[in-house]
């Protein structure tokens, strides 16, 4: 904008400029005749929009609570996710990564853990449905809007209970010319913190100790002991150094009058630390194309948004603690050589010392070798029809469509005596399926006597969703290696060790009407109301319909005459809304008592092999499964003080879920799977608060932001006999008993285990822990054991002493951004962590005596006095094998996500077609400032409802990178 | 012309809406229990499933020939060096020995249930099928079921003692019952599938149809049941249903018309035998829990997965195969037979006597020098297990050896405990089968009864509940001992006290996890 003016004033005075969108400037005229006033635009554009459901409305509008976070602001943070990019950045929005292998996915939490099933919010990109967003490359990203209370998110009705993300791809605009911009980064990754775990001679020496202690004769002498060396260091083993991560991109944006365009093209990688390139890869390839074209004087409008995703990976396996590929290193001796004198992975078959451990490097190799990819391909066509001035019809079809193969090959190996394969397989799967979803809108907006404005929406939404997988598998390859593990090269003919399955996925189908009406008056006084109704085809007919309202209002204080006249007040927007919405996410048929057919053979006869197969009803049914509802209450404001420098927002919520879909543990003498039963309620309540202060000292600007909340999470009534939703056995160690739940008036998934009071230095002190009848408490634990807390005092130490030791579920999440730019340099940090939650650390197997710890152990209790905090060692684990606060460690943690300082060369040499060379330079996960002694206290792994489960957690690397934005 | 244009876009979104029967779906691989259970196939089916039932209660946890020979005098616990020492708990009655396992029998116990509950299930839809046309399988399958579901009570009836008792599928929360409540749906199972399943002899049996249930095992299984619930409780019949003479009639119907007979070599009558073994579903095999080899880690239970714990501690000696060495022979036990005694050979691998050059004695607990070798894995001359290449070739869960739960030398040694007339020559044949020319005659009274018992049914399952049928006095007092074994390669004194049995009154630990989720509805047995 080239605007020349002229007006006279006088010397002295000042003049002010204005314009809507610009911050005003004061000028004072000083005696110039010749005065250039350059107007900044304003940080928070009055007219921004941002985006809610079915639609978008103005900023100032808004009256429910949500959250914007602009693509550049994701792109900064240079991640392969882009829910990574968002940690830190939307208070509320808890973000967790479920491992540090590339690829994996990120659990996000909004307001808290709402349910024991799935609580991953809803994704929408660009009106599509979809779980999960790890195709999109970042850069494609125009903004992500998070809709958390249920005002906002009630408009998605039955699938909007943990929240809603919407992602809104890059655009074209109109009248603007076209732009190319080409992006990239590369950077080097490499482990941020190890554990330590014992060398071969403190292993020796901790395992005579632990022999002693149990009764019986050291394995080794105290010269063996010094002979022993160090041994292997497995955690080193399983690292590499170095791994590459780098991304290009490369993308078009543009208009004329009457059709806008963007479109990108993008390549990223990311290679994994723990195993290398070739056991733990991530590749994507991305394309997309994003066109509007508007017909007959803008009447009728036709566009589509098209993203296609290639990706390609292998991985290694970050499960459970059979699954886990990295926790064997925690758990193997140093014993056991890497290499045997040929070179090849050492055979630990016959070791003198335990036959049963193998070389966890060779067996994370053995076990791993898969190739698999994916291709996505997400978009829709839209038509939008305005007959009449402010009446507008749209109708879109979108279409999500994934497809996926994945390849593995077992060799022959023989590492020990439990880990061993005698025949190479190869095994092969297939899938395919899309998801359909057709929307039609109708929206009409008009005013009365120019005060009224109202807004109103009737809309249809039809969904379903299909596809088919197929998977094989058999044995005795023809060739051997991964190259040639190919169901053809298979030799094998017995039918026992093949293995054929194939079927469809099954049938998904939602129908949903729903409506909204908008109303403000003198935009200061807002109304918003909205109703869904939803059938969903996972319950049965009779249960299927959902309805979900919302109302909410707003009260823009600062248009009021006594607040406007106040200058450090720009806006202040008071706002309240309530609101219910539901989770039908469940798995398909609950309701019905399926009849199983698999694995149900017998053998009659003569002939061994030869089999009948069976049936039997292998789940219970329960024809009134009904939806998960979600009522949500929230109080807020938003704000802008001292000419829009400080932005305040602040919310107070309370969301009560209820009816769960829980399938309590079932007694074994039902003698058949449980089914799924509405109850149990949990109720989140909390606080987010965003704090953000911008200003500059002449050239340099700078930005500080503030966001946290802070949530309470405590469980209602479950109504099954024990009032208990049980968690899983089997997770720490082998046999491990349960060790988490969900109970009433506690936080979901809390640690129930037994409380302990220091350790018995003495006999004496184990004699005189008695109970109130005088019966020893623990008559059978010698000095050096763990005093456990007797809390019914009943003088017997049982599961009856259980009670909560620790809450995975933190009280504060929180993050920080600080950026600044001084002409043709910017910095930008942010932060991010969490506080008041626990972590249990489990990474040895407490069911095997050889199994190795880490130097934790050092500090164990071997005399009086020596230890109050950690027991004495005995080969059957006894201080370990009952869980108690000893596996619980604080898992507070403020980490630097992001350090970045960049140039931009195209400030220096102003060229015409090129208006930005920026050059730069990040630390990712740089530091991380937290008392946990593990390698990440990012501990976003769940089993079913529990969280923050350090099993040997794949951590996330330090990332250095340079990278560069080029804009032509 | 606006309002009509207003209408028309109305009509467009009401378009959007489909029909209601959009949102009706069914599964694609999944028959469910409304349209399922309709003709005799499905019946068949859903009965097979019950055998399946049956093949997997000793997959996991203890299984119950490991366990009935741990805890009598026949066997320690044995296991590795390294081990845990859960079978040393079973094996002393003894909690504290390890006092992390708290569902050592944990798989078993739900394994138990899921199978009975397949019985119920089946039992209850008997109405809900068309029978036109095969009338007389209904009976049939409705027996074999019966039968199965008695078979599953027994064993948990007999380990546990209180158990909660289904005859028909229900998720409640029951509390157990009393034994005489189990052992009455026994014994009233026991004499429908007696009743009512075909008289076809062995000998004319379709080898096809070996392992289904048939009217000789219902009898036959009926008389031990008698026999050991007469015995434990000290009653004077089976709840009423059945008397002593009924037992008897029984036991003498499955000698006279069963078809049955003693294989000639007692030693034939195992695998280890090699090239002179009898078979399975041998004359002699009254009932078996058939297994194959095609079990697998992708939910198949087809094999006998319980033949690897019995195996030569981690060393395999042609033809005696690797395994985990649990339950080590009692030295008692082999001294308890006579030199001239055919079974002595058959029943135990003596280290010493058949110069087997083992060598693992330090991975070993609690070795004596002695194996069983009735069920245990075998290998060829190579060294190689003999599933190898068979589904898929694992020698833990691919083993195939049926277990073989009733045998007809049982059937006559229980005629002659029940007072037959012929009793006498009923044992006479067993032992002459036995000592074969050095047979000299014994007279046939209870003791030596249950003496040429522990020598012919070693390692079947059956020492220790004829022990304990004899007073758990008399258990405790003969199981309880004080000698020396070796743990890993160290002499090392074993005790056994008899305190503990009594205290237990011989009934094993309710898996804790079960006892939790009933909310203590389910009480744990005394001793635990």
């Amino acid at each position: 904008m080239d605007g020349n003016f002229s007006l006279e004033a006088a010397s002295d005075a000042v003049l002010v400029v204005s314009y809507i969108g610009f911050k005003t400037q004061e000028v004072p005229v000083n005696g110039r005749s010749q005065i250039n006033i350059a107007l900044a635009t304003d940080q928070e554009l009055l007219e921004e929009v941002v985006v809610v459901g079915y639609g978008t409305q103005k900023k100032k509008l808004v009256t429910g609570a949500t959250t914007q976070v602009t693509g550049e602001e994701i792109q900064k943070q240079s991640t392969t996710n882009a829910l990574q990019a968002l940690q830190g950045q939307a208070p509320g929005v808890q973000i967790s990564s479920t491992s540090g292998q590339p690829g994996e996915g990120m659990r996000v939490l909004i307001r808290g853990v709402g349910t024991i099933a799935n609580s991953s919010p809803l994704y929408v990109v660009d009106g599509v449905l979809t779980d999960n967003i790890d195709y999109l490359n970042p850069a494609d990203i125009a903004s992500i809007d998070v809709l958390k209370d249920a005002a906002s998110a009630a408009i998605y009705g039955s699938q909007a209970a943990n929240g809603v993300v919407l992602i809104t791809t890059r655009q074209g605009k109109s009248g603007q010319p076209a732009k190319i911009t080409f992006d990239t980064y590369y950077g080097l990754q490499n482990v941020a913190r190890k554990v330590d775990l014992l060398n071969a001679r403190e292993y020796g020496a901790i395992m005579n100790e632990a022999a002693v202690n149990s009764g019986k004769a050291p394995y080794f002498t105290n010269d063996e002991i010094n002979a022993l060396g160090t041994g292997s260091d497995w955690i080193d083993q399983m690292f590499v150094d170095n791994a590459v991560t780098q991304n290009y991109s490369l993308g078009a944006q543009g208009g004329s009058e009457n059709s806008t365009f963007s479109a990108s093209l993008s390549y990223t990688s990311q290679e994994g630390i723990v195993g290398g390139k070739a056991l733990s890869n991530y590749e994507r390839y991305n394309a997309r194309l994003n066109t509007e074209h508007s017909f007959y004087n803008d009447i009728i409008k036709l566009g589509e948004h098209l993203t296609f995703a290639y990706i390609q990976s292998n991985g290694i396996g970050v499960g459970n603690q059979y699954n886990n590929s990295l926790r064997s290193a925690f758990n193997t001796s140093p014993f056991v050589p890497m290499y045997d004198e040929e070179g090849n992975f050492y055979d630990n078959s016959n070791s003198n010392w335990y036959t049963g451990e193998a070389n966890p490097y060779a067996q994370m190799v053995y076990s791993n070798q898969n190739r698999r990819n994916n291709q996505r391909l997400l978009g829709d066509i839209y038509l939008l029809v305005e007959p009449i001035k402010n009446l507008t019809f749209r109708t879109s079809l979108g279409l999500n469509y994934a497809a996926g193969e994945s390849r593995s090959y077992s060799p022959t190996y023989n590492l020990s005596a439990y880990a061993y394969n005698n025949v190479t397989s190869a095994s092969q799967s297939l899938n395919k399926g899309k998801s359909l979803i057709w929307d039609n809108l109708l929206t009409y907006n008009f005013s009365l006597n120019e005060n009224h404005g109202f807004e109103v929406m009737v809309g249809t939404s039809a969904y379903r969703n299909d596809g088919t997988s197929i998977y094989g598998s058999n044995t005795d390859l023809v060739l051997p290696g991964l190259d040639y593990a190919w169901l053809s090269n298979a030799t094998n003919k017995d039918g026992g060790s093949i293995s054929l399955t194939g079927a469809p996925y099954n049938d998904d189908r939602r129908m949903s009407y729903f409506g909204r009406l908008n109303y403000n008056y003198k935009e200061t006084y807002l109304l918003n109301a909205t109703f869904r109704a939803d059938g969903s085809s996972r319950f049965a007919q009779g249960h299927r319909w959902g309805y979900f309202p919302s109302v909410s209002a707003g009260w823009i204080v600062s248009n009021e005459a006594f607040a406007s006249s106040q200058s450090w007040l720009s806006y202040f927007k008071l706002r309240a809304s309530w609101g219910q919405v539901g989770n039908q996410n469940i798995d398909f048929f609950q309701y019905l008592a399926p009849v199983n057919f698999a694995n149900l053979n017998y053998i009659f006869g003569t002939k061994e092999g030869v089999l009948a197969s069976g049936a039997y009803p292998s789940r219970l049914g329960n024809e009134s499964l009904q939806w998960e509802t979600s009522e949500q209450t929230d109080l807020g404001f938003d704000s802008r003080f001292l000419n829009g420098n400080l932005d305040v927002t602040f919310d107070w919520y309370q969301k009560t879920t209820k009816d769960w879909l829980i399938r309590a543990p079932i007694l074994a003498t039902a003698g058949a799977e449980a089914p799924f039963i509405n109850g149990g309620d949990v109720k989140n309540t909390g606080i987010e608060l965003a704090v953000s202060y911008s200003n500059n000292i002449g050239d340099f600007n700078y930005t500080v932001g503030v966001n946290g909340s802070y949530n309470k999470n405590e469980v209602g009534q479950i109504p099954t006999a024990d009032g208990v939703v049980h968690g899983n056995p089997n997770q720490l160690f082998d046999n491990a008993a349960e060790f988490y739940r969900a109970a009433n008036g506690q936080p979901i998934g809390y640690f129930w285990g037994l409380q302990t009071n220091g350790i018995f230095q003495s006999e004496e002190e184990v004699n005189s822990y008695t109970s109130g009848e005088g019966k020893l408490v623990q008559l059978n634990a010698a000095p050096g054991d763990l005093r456990y807390v007797d809390q019914n005092g009943d003088g017997l130490i049982s599961t009856l002493d259980n009670v909560n030791i620790g809450n995975p579920n933190p009280d504060y999440t929180f993050g920080i951004t600080l950026s600044a730019n001084y002409k043709a340099f910017d910095f930008s940090l942010l932060a991010s962590g969490v506080a008041g939650n626990q972590i249990v650390e489990s990474y040895r197997n407490q069911a095997n005596m050889y199994a190795n710890y880490s130097s934790e152990i050092l500090d164990r209790w071997h005399g009086p006095g020596s230890s109050t905090t950690i027991p004495r060692v005995t080969e059957d684990n006894r201080n370990w094998t009952r869980f108690s606060d000893l596996y619980i460690h604080d898992g507070d943690f403020l980490r630097i996500n992001n350090l970045t300082v960049g140039y931009d060369l195209g400030k220096m040499f102003k060229k015409k077609f090129i208006s930005q060379v920026r050059i730069y330079a990040s630390v990712q996960n740089l530091y991380t400032l937290t008392k946990y002694e593990g390698m990440d206290p990012e501990i976003g792994y769940t089993d079913s409802f529990a969280s923050g489960i350090d099993l040997g957690y794949y951590p996330r690397p330090r990332t250095v990178m340079i990278g560069a934005n080029i804009k032509f | 012309m606006k309002k009509l244009k207003i209408f028309m876009l109305l009509g467009l979104v009401a378009l959007g809406a489909c029909k209601e029967d959009f949102l009706d779906t069914e599964p694609k691989t999944q028959v469910t229990e409304s349209n399922f259970y309709k003709t005799p196939d499905d019946a068949y089916k859903a009965l097979v499933g019950c055998y399946d039932g049956l093949q997997t209660v000793w997959a996991n946890g203890v299984s119950f020939p490991v366990a009935s020979a741990v805890l009598s005098d026949n066997a320690f616990g044995g296991s590795g060096a390294s081990d845990g020492f859960g079978y040393q708990m079973l094996d002393e009655f003894d909690p504290s020995r390890s006092p992390s396992d708290q569902n050592l029998f944990g798989p078993n116990w739900s394994s138990y249930y899921a199978a009975v509950y397949r019985c119920n299930v089946l039992i209850n839809k008997m109405d809900q099928i068309d029978w036109t046309g095969s009338e007389e399988l209904r009976n049939t399958y409705e027996s074999e079921a019966r039968f199965l579901r008695a078979f599953l009570y027994f064993d948990m009836v007999r380990v546990w003692g209180h158990i909660p008792l289904l005859t028909e599928p229900t998720a409640e929360n029951i509390p157990q019952a009393d034994p005489d409540s189990v052992y009455q749906v026994i014994a009233q199972d026991l004499k429908f599938a007696a009743d009512n399943l075909p008289a076809v002899p062995y000998t004319a049996q379709d080898p096809a149809t070996y392992g289904r249930v048939t009217k000789w095992a219902a009898e036959s299984l009926l008389g031990r049941v008698y026999l050991y619930y007469t015995g434990y409780y000290g009653k004077s019949d089976l709840v009423g249903e059945v008397d002593k003479t009924q037992a008897l009639a029984y036991q003498e119907d499955v000698i006279a018309n069963g078809g049955f007979g003693l294989v000639e070599d007692y030693a034939n009558l195992w695998p280890a035998s090699l090239s002179n073994y009898a078979g399975e579903d041998n004359k002699e095999t009254v009932f078996a829990i058939k297994y194959t080899y095609t079990s697998d880690y992708n939910g198949n239970t087809d094999g006998n997965h319980w033949l690897v714990m019995l195996g030569l501690r981690e060393q395999a000696i042609y033809p005696y195969g690797n395994g985990w060495g649990m339950a080590t022979v009692t030295p008692d036990l082999w001294n308890a037979y006579s030199t001239d005694d055919t079974r002595q050979a058959a029943t135990i691998i003596s280290v010493a006597d058949d110069n087997l050059p083992f060598t693992n004695q330090s991975k070993q607990r609690e070795y004596t020098g002695y194996y069983n070798k009735k069920y245990i894995p075998l290998v060829d001359e190579n060294g190689n297990t003999l599933v190898d290449g068979l589904g898929i070739g694992s020698f833990q869960i691919s083993q195939f050896q049926d277990f073989v739960s009733l045998r007809f030398a049982d059937v006559l040694l229980m005629a002659a405990e029940l007072g037959s007339p012929n009793a006498q020559s009923y044992f006479d044949a067993v032992r002459q089968r036995a000592y074969k020319d050095s047979f000299t005659a014994l007279p046939v009274t209870e003791s030596n009864l249950m003496k040429e018992r522990r020598l012919e049914f070693a390692f079947e399952a059956l020492r220790y509940w004829d022990l304990l049928r004899q007073g758990v006095d008399v258990a405790a007092s003969t199981i309880a001992v004080t000698t020396t074994v070796q743990n890993a390669g160290n002499p090392a004194t074993k005790t056994i006290s008899a305190s503990n049995i009594q205290q237990s009154n011989g009934l094993q630990q309710i898996p804790v996890d079960q006892i939790t989720l009933s909310n203590g509805t389910l009480q744990q047995n005394p001793g635990w």
